[in-house]
């Protein structure tokens, strides 16, 4: 189809003012929360009902054009990076709360409905949606879902998958699907929403989610502990978790994100090598008494400074510094390129050990700042882009890193998903059988490869039998592709 | 059981039901839904802990700006050029994190990644590496309402507010208006700031207004048929009263603290003078011997937003020396917008040899009358006025100047009073300087989300610090058919000062008559 | 279809597992009256991919078997010629306690897990009432207990997962790390497949710390509002109970609430429980003896008993309870139900009354909880009852997915055919 007519039908579809066609517009939407990559878009469409959805992926299904879901476009791995010559949906528009139950303690939301929206629809019946991503001022549900989000709760709470009881969702073909009961546990079938979740935009697009609500705990107690180096304290967090403890947040930051944030937010944290933040919550005699041997394990590690939140308000500043880490490492360096890297919690010391290593070697800053509970690290990589060479380096040494944590019996990434951005490391962790096995679901939900294709897997790969006339996937005319 | 029928589980009269985690120490009903966030992230400044972003709405706006714009069809590449373009550092500052999304108007209203701070700063990105200006670059960037909410959102610190600035310089330069738009922005800066000729227009005004003439075009449908920025500006004119003359000089009641110049300003002056009357009178009771200097001129505060470089220059200049000759310890602003201006002297002068130091000195000894009476601390006794007023940012007092406590804490010092917290209050009213004049639509639906965010209140009375906000609120409540008294700080801070009974703020203070 | 050539034989299979561990199945080794021909048990994942492939290549129909305990659940095989039993590959791979994860290969039993968890002062946080259930089984049928009130069902627990797939590729997903998006979350696919798109061979579970203290509080309920509303006070209360049990049948008509922590924080929560729960009804504490003999239905013995599911929104209790007992009331039959009372599932056991009836009572409860938005699917029931009445229920508009699924994994119908959804 020719452009011009695509433009026309979507205008159709969408009304002029749902259809972004001008190449500054589109130049907007070019990346996500990675800025390392940009495509630019051939078409943006902002639906605003889901029956939108399913009609503009209806023409994209019947044109073979590729298409490319969007949120809030805060990911960090290019999972809503356009594909070339494909459609953007971007479902910032649609923004609904559809439905809240709390007898049944669920609430539905359209997928641009941001996150902490959520919690705040909520808040004043006691209530609030666990899964607490460091975006969660921007970023959306549908991003969340795709992502399978996590957030400095999810040791204690889980993550998005655990949290999404059901969704509406568009697949490539158009048709539309409702999974996983939303209303009622154990829906007979497979756990489809569970695959779904997590799967990054490349089985569909959901238009309705199914939220699970938690009622606020009885208590909540935060603490920071300054330590002289990550060393310490994480001998702390074994102490923590080792005595039995499962604390609702246990955070970690270096010395040099310590910085950083002091000069963006001026949380007024210590100074110091590490400092660990460590939230307990649950009933009130629970916490009272796993505060206190909080307290006493991290006193054991030497802790240099305890400080106990007094109120919320200080509260909120504890995790107001540690949620403004990545953005205020703009503060200290040029640039940035920041990993998200999980190891068994175990391995925390000697991964930190090498990465410091690596560092050294390779004559580049990297802060770290992690979730210390379940070894999920964010090293962030500074540099200065306009120092020749730099951003090699840089990608250079995060992939050393990567490796690191491969080696030490981690995962590529523990919340910011694949994308882009870690394709190329994929074989590093799934021998061929398993990507097979992986792309076999792929293909019962979209055997023409139309939905968020390029993104997961290292090669593209096309299912072999596919329904319909036969039309050459872009990728496979830019020769990218290999038959499955 | 429905909804409404279960219990609150926190009111089941049990005594484990804990305090809520995210609860504020002073609970401000009405805000619970924003207070949910006590682990959210805010900007640079520990104040903003806790500080809640636009929040859904069952309701939720879903309305978007069509294609019907002004285009001129103006093309200029390369789109800057050289005189203090948008400069690429603090572009650079910009890591596209997202933060600043939901704190914008525009975005909320548009859902449009360039009608956001992010997707403004990557147009200029653009424009400074390979697009060029034209009408799709420049619609954004006018769409923008200058609040600055996304300063105060942003956790890397990006300077938006020199960058916008710079840019809308570069677009008044390079960027060629369609005739019809062109005369009305000049028509809007030959009127605005020149006090004199605002008098001139306020007249007739006031003869139209008496009369009922508005009124009659309404009901003869010639209202509808002019086109919407005529509707626009017509809709926010307050009813006028007669013009307070603000004395030269005033003496402080006892010991003399501080001497101290006062801005009378231009809309302020003309339309709501009985606010500058207030102000003198509390700053003299404050014991500040108080200096309204005769000639001074337009602070240059819109001209400065809307990019007219060299017209907000001159008054910026000219400004400086009017007060500089009167040797004053601070310059007072009751303006929001006038005030954010005149701080930013020091930036805005900084190539002119001349006047760059004058300028800094200048800048320092500025501060919001909120600002100063927190700061050397009030003597003069507050007689009670029992009220339930709600309190509005103003954004350039709130974002763009960081206070926002000091409005509030003035406020509750006086005896009775009881002041609300409006939901949203980060968000902007709409009126944005002209913005509410040359993008007529976007603000009457910030407008009408502000009203709506005010009357959820049940406040009796609103208190604000700048008169833009005041006209905007007015003339949204009154689309709605509703109407609250609203009365500037000062006005409230005088009543109570002078022992007046609240009847004083809250009769005949409401819209056109 | 293409036409099978069943010309496997049992040296064949001996010559992958070796002799002793194949043979010629027996009665006991039919599932709903269809009996397999041989029944074969590896004891390696190698050994449990070449007799996929060979079973594959050979046309065969397989049907995988941990514990045996649930192999009545889904629809009848359409045909089975082999049994493939996970019991010997039972090992323990790996516990980091540190790290608070396992990795346990299939065929161990879910006890025996528990025990040797048990010794680090941990344990994986499901506690399904079938004894002998293996892992892979509890994660291949989506088995629960009573504490999935606090700590979610399997699919909340599985961190990675390691499959032979029918046509004999080994496959792994997930990890040993709790937090992990790398890929597609097949572990969760695999939870509930009841076995249909491959034999699970190995799973990483993340696990919790065993609790010191537990103390049971139990209100007698008059009625079935009673019921709802007790359930709906803990539910919605700032408490974070293990279990909310329900029980009701001719003689006991409870709801029980068990606390697990440590003791000061049980103390408090017991105490709070039962301030709560005096407005519907007499308190009283639970000793550990009397929680025992509560208990589940269990399943007497083929033919007696028909056992369905049903899950519905949990604020909907009182509706399910009460739809029970109209329907059974009316037909003659006599139902005991019990139910995770939290969460919106109840089981219930009919007995009594003809097979007509029960499947009555199982056609009505389905027009009534479908449409809410749950489903009634038939746990245990005799062989004629299953073949008049799908197990399953009515499926949603999913079918076609599930269907899709299925076929790229197992192209050549070899697992389980026709036990699951949509007959599948």
């Amino acid at each position: 189809m020719e452009r011009e007519q695509l433009v026309r039908t979507m205008q159709s579809i969408l009304g002029e003012e749902g259809v972004v066609s001008e190449r500054e517009q589109l130049r907007s939407y070019e990346c996500d929360g990675l800025m390392n990559y940009r495509v630019i878009p051939d078409l943006v469409v902002l639906p605003e009902t889901a029956e939108q959805v399913q009609r503009v992926v209806r023409t994209c299904y019947e044109e073979g054009i590729p298409f490319v879901a969007r949120g809030s476009g805060t990911g960090l791995s290019g999972g809503a990076l356009p594909v070339e010559s494909g459609v953007l949906i971007v479902l910032s528009r649609m923004r609904k709360i559809l439905e809240v139950d709390i007898p049944n303690q669920r609430i539905v939301v359209e997928p641009g409905v941001v996150n902490i929206w959520v919690s705040q629809e909520v808040a004043d019946q006691g209530y609030y949606y666990a899964p607490d991503p460091a975006s969660q001022v921007v970023s959306s549900i549908g991003g969340n879902l795709a992502e399978n989000s996590g957030g400095v709760h999810c040791l204690k709470y889980g993550f998005t998958t655990n949290h999404v009881m059901g969704a509406e969702v568009v697949l490539a073909d158009s048709s539309v699907v409702h999974i996983g009961g939303g209303k009622a546990p154990d829906a007979p079938g497979y756990e489809l929403l569970g695959a779904i979740v997590g799967s990054e935009g490349t089985l569909g697009i959901a238009t309705k989610i199914t939220l699970k609500l938690l009622r606020k705990p009885e208590a909540v107690r935060t603490l920071l502990a300054a330590f002289e180096d990550t060393e310490e304290a994480g001998d702390a967090v074994s102490g923590i978790i080792g005595g039995g403890i499962v604390p609702a947040a246990i955070e970690m930051m270096d010395a040099l994100c310590i910085e950083a944030v002091e000069t963006a937010v001026h949380p007024g944290f210590p100074e110091a090598g590490a400092i660990l933040i460590v939230e307990l919550d649950g009933p009130e005699a629970e916490v009272a008494n796993q505060f206190d041997q909080v307290i006493k394990v991290c006193e054991e590690s030497n802790a240099s400074e305890i400080r106990i939140a007094e109120d919320d308000a200080e509260r909120a500043l504890f995790w107001k510094g540690r949620k403004a880490a990545f953005a205020a490492m703009g503060r200290i360096a040029n640039d940035y390129y920041v990993q998200d890297s999980v190891v068994p919690r175990t391995e925390l010391g000697a991964v930190l050990k090498r990465i410091t290593e690596l560092g050294d070697e390779y004559e580049m800053r990297v802060a770290n700042v992690f979730h210390a509970g379940d070894g999920n690290l964010h090293p962030l990589v500074l540099y200065d882009n306009d120092k020749e060479g730099d951003a090699e380096r840089a990608e250079k040494l995060a992939g050393e890193i990567v490796y690191a944590c491969l080696d030490h019996g981690g995962s590529l990434t523990g919340e910011h998903g694949i994308g882009v951005d870690k394709k190329k490391y994929m074989p590093k962790m799934f021998t061929d059988d398993d990507m097979n096995t992986m792309q076999r679901l792929r293909c019962a939900f979209d055997p023409h490869g139309l939905c968020n294709p390029g993104k997961v897997f290292p090669t593209p790969r096309l299912c072999g039998e596919r329904p319909g006339p036969f039309k050459m996937h872009p990728i496979q005319k830019a020769g990218l592709a290999e038959l499955f | 059981m429905t909804q409404q029928d279960r219990p609150d589980p926190r009111q089941s009269g049990n005594r484990y039901d804990a305090t809520n985690a995210a609860e504020r120490r002073d609970d401000q009903s009405g805000t619970t839904r924003e207070q949910a966030m006590a682990g959210a992230i805010g900007a640079g400044n520990p104040q903003d802990v806790g500080q809640s972003t636009f929040a859904a709405t069952t309701d939720s706006l879903q309305h978007t700006v069509g294609h019907d714009r002004p285009e001129s069809g103006s093309y200029t590449f390369p789109a800057f050029d050289s005189h203090h373009p948008p400069e690429k550092d603090l572009i650079d500052e910009c890591v596209h994190c997202g933060f600043c999304l939901p704190t914008c108007p525009t975005y909320v209203l548009f859902g449009e990644e360039m009608d956001s701070p992010r997707g403004r700063i990557y147009l200029m990105n653009k424009g400074l590496t390979e697009e060029p200006m034209n009408d799709t670059m420049v619609r954004h960037w006018e769409l923008c309402l200058g609040c600055m909410a996304c300063v105060t959102a942003c956790p890397s610190g990006v300077q938006y507010d020199k960058l916008i600035e710079a840019t809308r310089a570069q677009v008044e330069r390079r960027y060629e208006r369609r005739a019809d738009d062109k005369a009305f922005r000049e028509m809007i800066f030959q009127l605005f700031p020149y006090r004199s000729r605002l008098r001139l227009a306020a007249g007739p005004l006031r003869l139209y207004q008496r009369f009922g003439i508005d009124k009659k075009l309404r009901k003869a449908g010639v209202m509808s048929r002019l086109p919407a920025r005529m509707r626009a500006m017509e809709a926010l004119m307050p009813k006028l009263q007669k013009e307070e003359k603000i004395p030269e000089h005033a003496s402080p009641t006892g010991e003399r603290r501080r001497r101290v110049g006062i801005l009378t300003g231009c809309v302020q002056q003309v339309f709501f003078s009985q606010v500058n009357s207030a102000t003198v009178r509390v700053l003299a009771a404050e014991g500040c011997e108080v200096v309204a200097p005769k000639d001074q001129g337009c602070c240059g505060a819109l001209s400065t937003h809307a990019g007219r470089e060299e017209e907000s220059l001159n008054f910026a200049r000219k400004t400086i020396d009017t007060f500089e000759r009167e040797n004053l310890d601070n310059v007072i602003v009751n303006a929001a917008g006038c005030g954010s201006t005149m701080k930013e002297y020091a930036y805005l002068l900084r190539d002119d040899p001349e006047y760059a130091e004058r300028a800094k000195k200048f800048s320092s000894k500025v501060k919001d009358v909120s600002e100063f009476l927190q700061e050397i601390g009030t003597v003069a006794e507050r007689q009670p006025l029992p009220v339930a007023a709600a309190y509005h940012d103003a954004c350039h007092l709130a974002h763009q100047q960081g206070i926002r406590q000091q409005p509030r804490k003035t406020l509750k010092q006086i005896p009775g009073m009881e002041v609300k917290e409006i939901t949203e209050a980060e968000v902007c009213c709409g009126s944005a300087g002209i913005y509410n004049m040359v993008e007529p639509e976007p603000a009457v639906e910030l407008g009408e989300r502000k009203a709506k965010n005010v009357l959820k209140t049940g406040a009796q009375m609103i208190v604000t610090s700048n008169p833009g906000c005041m006209l905007q609120i007015q003339a949204s409540l009154k689309r709605m058919g509703r109407e609250i008294p609203m009365a500037h700080l000062t006005e409230v801070l005088d009543a109570s000062i002078r022992g007046e009974p609240v009847e004083s703020l809250l009769n005949g203070r409401g819209l056109q008559g | 279809m293409d036409t099978r050539t069943k010309n496997v034989s049992l040296e064949d299979l001996q010559k992958i597992v070796g002799e002793e561990h194949a043979h010629e199945a027996t009665a006991e080794d039919a599932v709903d009256g269809i009996a397999p021909q041989f029944v074969v048990e590896p004891s390696t994942v190698e050994e449990t991919s070449e007799l996929m492939k060979l079973a594959s290549d050979g046309g065969l129909t397989a049907a995988p078997r941990g514990g045996g305990t649930k192999m009545s659940l889904g629809n009848p095989p359409r045909e089975l010629d082999l049994v493939v039993g996970t019991v010997r590959m039972n090992e323990l791979v790996e516990h980091v306690p540190g790290d608070q994860v396992v990795r346990v290969e299939a065929g161990m039993r879910l006890e025996d897990l528990q025990d040797r968890l048990a010794d680090a002062e941990q344990m994986l946080g499901i506690d399904p009432p079938e004894k002998g259930a293996t892992v892979g089984g509890v994660v291949a049928a989506n088995s629960s207990g009573p504490r999935r009130h606090r700590y979610g069902t399997i699919r909340d627990l599985i961190i990675g997962i390691t499959v032979v797939l029918p046509d004999g590729t080994v496959a792994k997903a997930g990890g040993k790390v709790v937090k992990n998006v790398a890929g597609y979350d097949l572990s969760k696919l695999f939870t509930g497949s009841m076995g249909t798109l491959g034999i699970i061979a190995s799973c990483n579970f993340r696990l919790h710390p065993r609790q010191e203290a537990a103390r049971t509080v139990a209100v007698e309920l008059s009625d079935t509002m009673a019921a709802q509303n007790a359930a709906q006070a803990i539910a919605h209360a700032q408490l974070v109970p293990s279990a909310v049990e329900l029980y009701w049948s001719d003689d006991t008509r409870l709801l029980s609430v068990l606390i697990e922590g440590i003791p000061p924080s049980v103390e408090a929560q017991a105490n709070t429980t039962s301030y709560l729960l005096r407005d519907f009804g007499e308190v009283r504490a639970l000793s550990d003896k009397e929680a025992d003999t509560l208990g589940f239905p269990d399943p007497p013995g083929v033919g007696v008993e028909v056992t369905v599911k049903i899950s519905a929104p949990p604020a909907e209790l009182a509706g399910v309870l009460d739809s029970v007992l109209g329907a059974t009331e009316r037909r003659g039959v006599t139902p005991r139900i019990t139910g995770h009372a939290g969460v919106g599932v109840t089981y219930v056991a009919l007995s009594g009354g003809d097979e007509e009836a029960k499947g009555q009572v199982v056609e009505e409860l389905r027009e009534i909880w479908v449409r809410r938005g749950g489903s009634v699917v038939v746990r245990q029931a005799p062989l004629s009852i299953k073949q008049r009445l799908d197990a399953w229920g009515p499926t949603g508009d999913y079918l076609g997915l599930t269907r899709r699924v299925k076929e790229k994994f197992d192209p050549r119908g070899v697992l389980n055919p026709g036990r699951f959804l949509g007959g599948i």
